[in-house]
Parts: C-alpha cells; sequence; structure tokens
C-alpha cells in the first residue's frame, strides 16, 4: 500500500517538522513494515488482518496515535447535488446473503481526464488514471479502503441491480477484456438480465463507463470476504476491490463512501448527483464489544502501562472506551473497521504495540520442573551424524520432492508413490520413497563438477502411501583412500557393507548380511538385505550393494563409474537401541589365536564357514575373523581358498595347547564334513 | 692389587662408554679397550705373564671377564647406534601426510544443532513430528480456519490423496508449512508446563529464487506456564541472539501479524556486517530480521483444551538457512541443497 505523507497529512496532525522517513519509521514501529520510500511516497507491507490500513484513512489514524497527536475527522457531504433532476427508479434486490449490504447513488457526469492533483495522487499509489469517473471511484477506495464501482446506467438492463449467484455456465467478459465462465458458487452482480460484475471483484466490461457515458450507478457495497476470496482465487483474478473484500471491508463505510466519491465529483467538475442513495442493509452491523482487565493486561506484557496511555492509544485509533464499572479494566467499543479485534488479548496487542514492545522490561521465565528428555529421534539423528561423519562421509541435505522418474526405481510399486496435487513443476511432483535417488543426484552433480571421490550420507524421512518413515542411506564412489602413497583401489560393495555395520555397533545391535534378490535399484548377486534379530521375516532393517550401472546413467552419470550404497530403517534402530552399553571386565588369562586356512567352494557364504565353525567349536571360541579370500594360482577352478583367524578364551584359566589341539581338529572335521573343506598348505 | 686395577678399568670403561654416541667415539673406545697393541685390557692380559705366580689363576680369570663384558657392552651399544644412525631413503616430509576420509554435518544441521543446544541448556526439550500434516495441526488448531486470508502467507503443497498419519486418526493431507502442528500434538498430550523447541523440514509452494526455496527448515519454540509474558519472550530471544552471535548484540522487536500469536512481533539484530551503520546485506537499515514471535493467542489454547485464563505463553519461529546465510557469508539459499562438496568441505569439522 502506497501512500503519501501529504494525503496522510489530511487525516492527522501530523507534525509539520516530521520528514517522510520519520513518519515512515514511526509507522513502522507500530507494524507496518516500509517497503520502500519514493519522494512522499511510502509503501507500507500491510498484514493480511489489517484491511483497515489498505488505505490513506487507516494510515493516518496508526500515524495519529504513533505521533500522539489527534486525528482529523471529516463528515462526507455528497455535495448539493441536483434536486431539480429526477432520479432514476432502480430496484436493487439482494438474494443472496452473502452480500451484506448494497448501496447505489446516482450521477450525470460528464466523462473526462481528471486534475492533474487526482491523477498525480493515482499514479503515487501506483494506480493508472483512465477518466474522472473511475478515478474517481479509485480515489475512494485508496482514501477510505472502500472498494466502488461505477455503471453506464444506460447499459444496466431494466435498469435494475439483482445481487445473486452466478448460474452454471453464465459468461463475462470482464473490464480486462477476458471472457470468464461463472460457477454456480460465485457472487455476481447482474441487471435484469445477466451478470455485469463479480461481486467484489471485477466489473463487466458491457456496462463499463465511456466517454459516451451520461448517468452512472455508484455501487458502495460489503460482500462476505470468504466469498470473493474464493471467486478471486478460482478466477485467478486479483483485483484491489479483492484484496480489500476478502480480508474485511467496513461495512458501515458503505454509504460514506459514496457521499465522498460524490462530493469530489462535483468539487472537480465532472458531475452531480440525481436522485436518492438506495441502500439496502438487510441486518446492520454492530459494533462488538469487548472487556479488557487490567490484570490480564500487565499479565500478558509483563508491564504496566499507565491508565491514560491505554485509553489514549485506543481512543485513538477509533475504539470506544469505558472504564468498567465495579471491576479493574475498561468496556471497549471496536469500531467496526477492526475486523481483527475480537477479544481481549487483541486489545491488549494495540495497548503493546503503540506502547512500544521494545520499552517492555525483558524477563526471563522460571523453570517450574524439570525438562524432559528429548525425543529419541533427535539424540538418534545426532548420534548417526557422529558415527558416519566420523567415518568419513559428508552430510547431504537432498529435497524431499522429486521427479516420477527418479523416485519410481527405488518404489516397492508406483502405487505406493505419495504425490504433490500442486507440485510447482513435474521435477517436485511426488515425495521420496527413498533417500537413494536424491543422494545419487547429489554424488552425480559432484562427479559432472570432476569431483571424483564422493561419499555421502542423509537421515530424513521418506514417505509411501502407507505413511512416513526415517532413514539413514549412504553413496559412495571413487577411491577407497585418497593418499598418494596408497595403491589406487575403487570403493565395493564391502564400502557399503561396512558403513552399515559402524551402524550396527552404534546402535548395539547384533545383525548380519543375507543375499537379497527383490531390490530392483541393486546389481543382481551384489546386493545385502540387512537383517537383524532372530530370523523372522519381518527384521530386515536395511539394504546394501551396489547401485544399478543403467541407473545411474540414466541419471546423467558416464557409464563405467562403480557406486555403492545402502539404506537403513531407523524406526527400526529406534525400537532396538541402546544408547549406554555396560562393558565386560577385561579377561585376565591370554587369549590364543589360531589361524585356518581352508579351500572350499566358490558359491559358499562365509556366513555357513561361520556358522559350522561355531557350531562346532567349545564355548571358548569367542572371535571368528575372515583375513584372506584368495582364487587363483594354486587354487582349483571353483574352488576359494578362506582364511580364518579364531579367537579361544576363557575367562578363568589358560587354555592348555592340547584342549586347542582338539577344539581345531573337530572344527576341520565338521568343515569337511560339511562343506568338503579341505585344510590349505597341508 | 690386580682386582682393583680390573675393577678400576670396568669403571673407566662404562663411564666412557655412557660418552661415546657416535660410531666413531665407539671404535676409539673399542680400540683403546680392546685393541691389539695398545689397548688397556690387552696390555691388563699381558702383564699376567709378570704377575706373582699365585695371582695368576685369578688374575687371568678377572681379565678374561671383563674382556667379555666389554666385548657385549661394546656391541649392543653399536647395534643400538647403528639402528637410530640416519637412513639412506630420507623422506619428503613436505609431501601430505595420511589423513583418511573427514567427513562433516551439513551447514544447515550445524546451525540447527547450535540453535538446540543454545534451547537445550535453557531447560526445552526438542520434539520432533511428521512431515506431512493433516488440515487441524497445520491450520484449523493454530486458528487459521478454512478460507482464512492468513492462509495465503503460507502457500501450502498439498498430498493428491490422504496418507495414514502414525499417531492418531487424522490422515495427512498436506506438506507442513510449518513446524508448528508438532506444538499442537504436544499440547494435546501433555498439561502445562511447556517448554518445547521443534526443529524440521517445512514447505511451501515457492518458486526457486535466492531467498527461497519450496523446502526449508525452521525451529519452533513453545513455553506456556503461568504468567509467562511478552517480558519473558523478550527476555528469553536476547539471551539466544547473544548466544547465536557469540556477542553482545542489539535487538528490536517489531509488532507483526500471525494468527496464531496475539501480539505478534518480527525480532531483528543489529546487522553484524556494519555494525548497524547500514550496508547492502541489510538494505541500509542496520537491522536484520531473524525470527517471528509473539503470546501465544487464546484460540490456540482453547484448541487444545488449555484454559487461556489460567496460563499463558509464548512460541517463537526462526529460519535456520536465514540464520546460516548470515553465518557463513552466503548470498544464495539454493548453495545449501546443491550438496558440492566443494562448498560443504568449507564448513567446520
Amino acid at each position: 500500500m502506497k501512500a503519501s505523507t501529504s494525503w496522510m497529512r489530511e487525516f492527522a496532525d501530523l507534525p509539520a517538522s516530521a520528514d517522510v522517513n520519520e513518519v515512515a519509521a514511526r509507522i513502522a514501529d507500530v507494524g507496518f513494515e516500509v517497503a520502500g520510500i519514493e519522494g512522499e511516497v511510502i509503501d507500507f507491507e500491510i498484514t493480511a488482518n489489517r484491511p483497515d490500513c489498505l488505505s490513506v484513512r487507516g494510515l493516518a489514524r496508526e500515524a495519529a496515535v504513533a505521533f500522539g497527536v489527534s486525528g482529523v475527522e471529516r463528515p462526507e457531504a455528497p455535495g448539493s447535488g441536483r434536486p431539480d433532476v429526477p432520479g432514476p427508479d432502480v430496484p436493487v434486490t439482494i438474494e443472496s446473503e452473502l452480500c451484506g449490504r448494497y448501496a447505489l447513488a446516482f450521477a450525470d457526469v460528464t466523462v473526462g481526464p481528471s486534475p492533474d492533483w487526482l491523477a498525480d495522487r493515482l499514479a503515487s499509489a501506483g494506480v493508472r488514471p483512465i477518466n474522472n469517473v473511475v478515478d474517481v471511484t479509485n480515489y475512494v477506495l485508496l482514501e477510505m479502503g472502500q472498494p466502488m464501482h461505477a455503471f453506464d446506467l444506460a447499459r444496466l438492463a431494466g435498469p435494475e441491480i439483482r445481487v445473486r449467484l452466478a448460474r452454471a455456465g453464465e459468461s463475462l467478459t470482464t473490464l480486462d477484456r477476458q471472457a470468464r465462465t461463472l460457477e454456480g458458487s460465485m457472487l455476481v452482480i447482474a441487471d435484469r438480465d445477466r451478470a455485469v460484475a463479480v461481486a467484489g471483484v471485477m466489473g463487466g466490461a458491457a456496462s463499463e463507463v465511456s466517454a459516451s457515458t451520461q448517468r452512472i450507478a455508484l455501487e458502495s457495497a460489503w460482500f462476505q470476504p470468504a466469498t470473493v476470496r474464493a471467486t478471486s482465487k478460482r478466477l485467478g483474478l486479483k483485483t484491489e476491490a479483492s484484496a480489500r473484500f476478502e480480508r474485511g471491508a467496513d461495512p458501515a463505510a458503505a454509504v460514506a463512501a459514496l457521499s465522498r466519491a460524490l462530493g469530489l465529483l462535483e468539487e472537480m467538475g465532472a458531475g452531480h448527483r440525481v436522485g436518492r442513495v438506495v441502500d439496502v442493509y438487510p441486518s446492520p452491523q454492530t459494533p462488538r464489544a469487548v472487556t479488557l482487565l487490567r490484570p490480564h493486561l500487565d499479565r500478558l506484557l509483563g508491564d504496566q502501562v499507565p491508565d491514560q496511555d491505554v485509553t489514549r492509544i485506543l481512543a485513538g485509533l477509533g475504539f470506544v472506551t469505558d472504564a468498567a464499572a465495579g471491576s479493574d479494566g475498561w468496556h471497549v467499543e471496536v469500531p467496526t473497521w477492526r475486523v481483527d479485534v475480537s477479544r481481549e488479548a487483541d486489545l491488549i496487542e494495540e495497548v503493546g504495540r503503540h506502547w512500544g514492545i521494545n520499552r517492555v522490561p525483558a524477563t526471563f521465565p522460571a523453570l517450574r520442573a524439570a525438562p524432559h528428555r528429548s525425543d529419541s529421534g533427535v539424540l538418534r539423528g545426532r548420534r548417526i551424524r557422529r558415527v558416519l561423519c566420523g567415518a568419513g562421509l559428508q552430510e547431504a541435505v537432498t529435497f524431499t520432492f522429486m521427479e516420477s522418474a527418479a523416485a519410481a526405481p527405488f518404489a516397492a510399486d508406483s502405487d505406493s508413490l505419495v504425490t504433490i496435487a500442486n507440485p510447482l513443476s513435474e521435477k517436485f511432483a511426488v515425495l521420496r520413497p527413498s533417500l537413494l535417488p536424491g543422494l545419487l543426484d547429489a554424488l552425480i552433480y559432484n562427479r559432472r563438477r570432476d569431483i571424483t571421490d564422493v561419499r555421502l550420507f542423509e537421515v530424513g524421512a521418506v514417505f509411501s502411501v502407507r505413511g512416513e518413515g526415517h532413514r539413514v542411506g549412504w553413496v559412495l564412489t571413487g577411491a577407497r583412500h585418497g593418499h598418494w602413497s596408497d595403491p589406487h583401489t575403487e570403493v565395493d560393495l564391502f564400502d557399503a557393507l561396512g558403513v552399515g555395520d559402524l551402524l550396527a555397533e552404534a546402535f548395539g545391535l547384533a545383525w548380519r548380511s543375507e543375499p537379497t534378490e527383490d531390490t530392483a535399484w541393486f546389481v543382481p548377486g551384489r546386493a545385502a538385505a540387512l537383517r537383524a534379530g532372530n530370523g523372522t521375516r519381518d527384521d530386515r532393517v536395511g539394504t546394501a550393494g551396489q547401485i544399478l550401472p543403467g541407473l545411474l546413467v540414466g541419471r546423467g552419470l558416464p557409464a563405467g563409474v562403480t557406486v555403492v550404497g545402502g539404506e537403513i530403517n531407523v524406526d527400526a534402530l529406534r525400537a532396538a537401541a541402546k544408547t549406554e552399553r555396560r562393558v565386560t571386565p577385561l579377561p585376565r588369562h591370554p587369549a590364543v589365536l589360531r589361524d585356518l586356512s581352508i579351500l572350499i567352494d566358490a558359491g559358499l557364504p562365509a556366513a555357513s564357514v561361520r556358522g559350522t565353525i561355531r557350531a562346532n567349536a567349545p564355548a571358548t571360541l569367542v572371535d571368528v575373523r575372515e583375513f584372506d579370500r584368495y582364487q587363483g594360482k594354486g587354487v582349483p577352478d571353483g574352488r576359494v581358498s578362506l582364511s580364518l583367524r579364531l579367537t579361544f578364551q576363557d575367562r578363568d584359566r589358560t587354555l592348555t595347547d592340547a584342549e586347542i589341539q582338539q577344539a581345531l581338529e573337530a572344527i576341520v572335521g565338521a568343515l569337511s564334513g560339511t562343506h568338503g573343506a579341505t585344510l590349505r598348505g597341508n | 692389587m690386580a682386582d682393583t686395577s680390573v675393577e678400576d678399568l670396568k669403571q673407566q670403561f662404562h663411564a666412557a662408554l655412557d660418552a661415546a654416541r657416535t660410531p666413531a667415539a665407539l671404535k676409539a673406545l673399542r680400540d683403546d679397550y680392546l685393541g691389539r697393541k695398545h689397548g688397556r685390557v690387552t696390555a691388563l692380559v699381558k702383564s699376567i705373564a709378570t704377575a706373582p705366580p699365585e695371582d695368576r689363576r685369578t688374575l687371568g680369570a678377572a681379565a678374561n671377564t671383563l674382556k667379555q663384558q666389554i666385548e657385549q657392552a661394546l656391541k649392543a651399544r653399536e647395534a643400538g647406534v647403528a639402528a637410530d644412525a640416519r637412513p639412506a631413503d630420507a623422506l619428503d616430509v613436505t609431501l601430505p601426510g595420511r589423513r583418511g576420509w573427514t567427513g562433516r554435518r551439513h551447514p544447515l544441521t550445524q546451525v540447527r544443532e547450535r540453535v538446540e543446544d543454545i534451547f537445550m541448556a535453557m531447560g526445552y526439550q526438542v520434539i520432533e513430528g511428521p512431515e506431512v500434516e493433516d488440515d487441524w495441526h497445520n491450520f484449523e488448531a493454530l486458528n487459521m480456519p478454512a478460507a482464512h486470508p492468513a492462509r495465503d502467507m503460507q502457500d501450502t503443497l498439498y498430498l493428491s490423496s490422504p496418507v495414514p498419519a502414525p499417531d492418531d486418526g487424522r490422515a495427512a493431507t498436506l506438506l507442513r508449512t510449518h513446524t508448528s502442528g508438532m506444538q499442537i500434538r504436544y499440547m494435546e498430550q501433555h498439561e502445562p508446563p511447556v517448554r518445547i523447541i521443534a526443529p524440521g523440514r517445512v514447505y511451501r509452494r515457492d518458486n526457486f529464487d535466492a531467498t527461497h526455496t519450496p523446502m526449508f527448515t525452521q525451529v519452533e519454540g513453545l513455553v506456556v506456564d503461568e504468567d509467562i509474558t511478552l517480558g519473558d519472550l523478550k527476555g528469553t530471544l536476547n539471551a539466544f541472539a547473544e548466544e547465536f552471535f557469540d556477542a553482545r548484540v542489539a535487538t528490536r522487536f517489531r509488532p507483526s501479524f500471525f494468527p496464531y500469536t496475539e501480539p505478534s512481533a518480527e525480532l531483528d539484530v543489529e546487522c553484524q556486517g556494519c555494525s548497524g551503520r547500514g550496508c547492502p546485506l541489510c538494505k541500509q537499515t542496520g537491522w536484520i530480521e531473524i525470527l517471528g514471535c509473539g503470546m501465544v493467542h487464546p484460540a490456540v489454547f482453547e484448541a487444545v483444551g488449555y484454559d487461556p485464563d489460567r496460563y499463558t505463553g509464548f512460541a517463537f519461529g526462526v529460519g535456520i538457512e536465514r540464520l546460516a546465510l548470515r553465518l557463513y557469508g552466503v548470498d544464495d539459499i539454493r548453495m545449501f541443497y546443491e550438496n558440492d562438496l566443494r562448498f560443504l568441505e568449507q564448513v567446520a569439522l
């Protein structure tokens, strides 16, 4: 809302010494942010709750209170008019309760350009001058905040006015020359035959005031905010009028605005009123009454505003205050233009913003109860970040929405994707079903900028039609080591599995990886399901594997680059995780290490070997770890050499060579019997 | 007499050995004691021939032992000195060291956790909640009924069809436009006093530009108790600003409007770029807007079943990206979502 200081001064006795910057600053201090100042024109940002300040008068009222000066009350006179000219007989019917008041005045006019002063004021407020009649309606809109519309009376069939809902399929060409099809929920102004204006939004072209117009019908009405808002949205048509009606116009201002417009026309020599004003106002609004209690005022602000300041502020803003009989406070009558004030807290805000929030002494609230522990998800997120950053992965933050093509390969099925009804574009049409597609796009973004070694992770929400879940995902590509002296090796599946292992340890989870075939985004045979617990069907907490090369190429990565990754459902971790774990006392007796190299079938999973060893070993076997796996010279085709280190230990005694030897023999025997394993090097 | 000279020789040798720290000094020491012509132990052995016959056996044994001891001590020291000698292949210490990969938390995480930590230290509980929300928690309960013009302030992204919500019967229909829904949930489930902060991603249908992305990060706070005042809000946020900006930074509160607070305000802090004198960063105003806040609207209390006559409270919401832009001196919010390692690796470990 642009308003010049000279225009505001017509309604507020502002000190002559206050320049435009000071006026702007004072009004900004009471809640109207200044977007810019040009010459003596200030551009204010008006919050949605203050339609009354989409007007010069409203802003002047705020300025007067801010400066502690009085406002200028100016009763509007409709001019003397032409009592000798008989007025028209135009019946006005309101057929919908969506219109609360409809006033109509008539004037004989000589359409022509506006005088310079008026054209200049409109231009300074950003409104294009058109002709004196239309300019006057716009002038009154800017000055009083009351939208008006002028019809060429000769072009209204009847002539009569009916405020009604549009008929289904009814159409109207609006002033902007757009032919619009109306819907049955839209309120229109109609003459005897057809719609002539979209109520509160825009007039029709057919009844527009033109150079040949001789008699006008001036409309000043009140429409229900929600209907104007809905119609404006539905038509995609925002106007100065709709902006005010949808936030709430002042129903009491309708006739005063007509008077102001008629007075201006006469003053400019552009026309004069004929006949009487028609005012259909079925249930006149009575001002709201709100009680403001002194203890409530003090309690909410934490400050004591003196009585005389409370009444000065409220009276200056148009509230009528009356010391409440027998209680500590005031009865307050709310002016009809203050659609935002309906309860005590609203009045406290009025007092607070003009008293000055900056004057209220700063205090600190007492803590009366012990603070609760933060939600487990918050702490879990912090733990995951600590572990993975320590492991050399960089945290990424990617968008929750993405294009359908990027998401689909990672969804259980395409029906499970959650789609957005009104996306910004197709690039943001669905909610991510997995963290991997976003991470992969980020990885590819870096690769395309010649950053070859990329290790990213993200913690966040994923979505399916079944609801929202929380995951941690990671992707890795490039060199496994970053030092110039290390042999160049690329990351592979085991780097991805290792990240999963770290997280498992961080959350105190025993888990295992198993081959899986139902991850469509991983290379078959290089995909693992991560399972926790005892092997029930639903104990899968995540997956890891090598990403399908075709999928990566489809997202813009050059062919031939290996990318691995994984993802874990952290909602499952939340249930399983213990944040603190007890430690086991260190053993007093030495451990015995034995290395075992065996030849086995290449297709035999290491987990089976490990299982057989554990099943056939005494309780003193505390750890089994693979340390080498070899195929090639010296190993027959189809076989593989697997080396394991076994650790034996007893808490209470030193183990003897004999019992270790016996245990080893039992293990080797079982491996041989179960898997056809042979000891290597024997 | 002879014993004494053996013992003396031994002591003299060990004193000399302590001082011999180079291969040359050790060679000289070896020559001095074990040299064939002039060695002192050699001389001692030769002197046995001239000793009285009754002493020869004892003296001979003592001299021999001494010779062996000296030989052993010299060998051990020679091995030690050789191991510590300068190796032939000196390393280029100007080459980079091996440090392993390092990862950092994302800058938005760093700022968010910093904000969380400040409030946790003030006794706040950090809560989390769903990113897909229902209309009640995102709007209705926050004094924004359907068709409320304030809904335009937060242009909303809606789901094509509702998605089940985990915690109650209402299905999610939209992407939350703020984290206030979590506060409503919390109040529905807990009685005052309340002292929480709710961080998370929020969504609005904003087009991309240097200061807008359709997804961004918020931390909202809520305090409810008997007799919470606007002064308490000011004191709390001043303390936060000082801690966050690590300085005695000037603040100012400007009245504003949010449907769920009354009175409402925006908090500005003195521009760090120009110390309040005015610069392009603060558009010459000397102030930077960092958050919105206010006293909880009584209609919100009514929606969650709190007695608005008994309880008052304050709420605030801070945009993490906005703080991060200031903190890192970044001028385009989109950088936070590109995940360009050349950017991410510039922030603190």
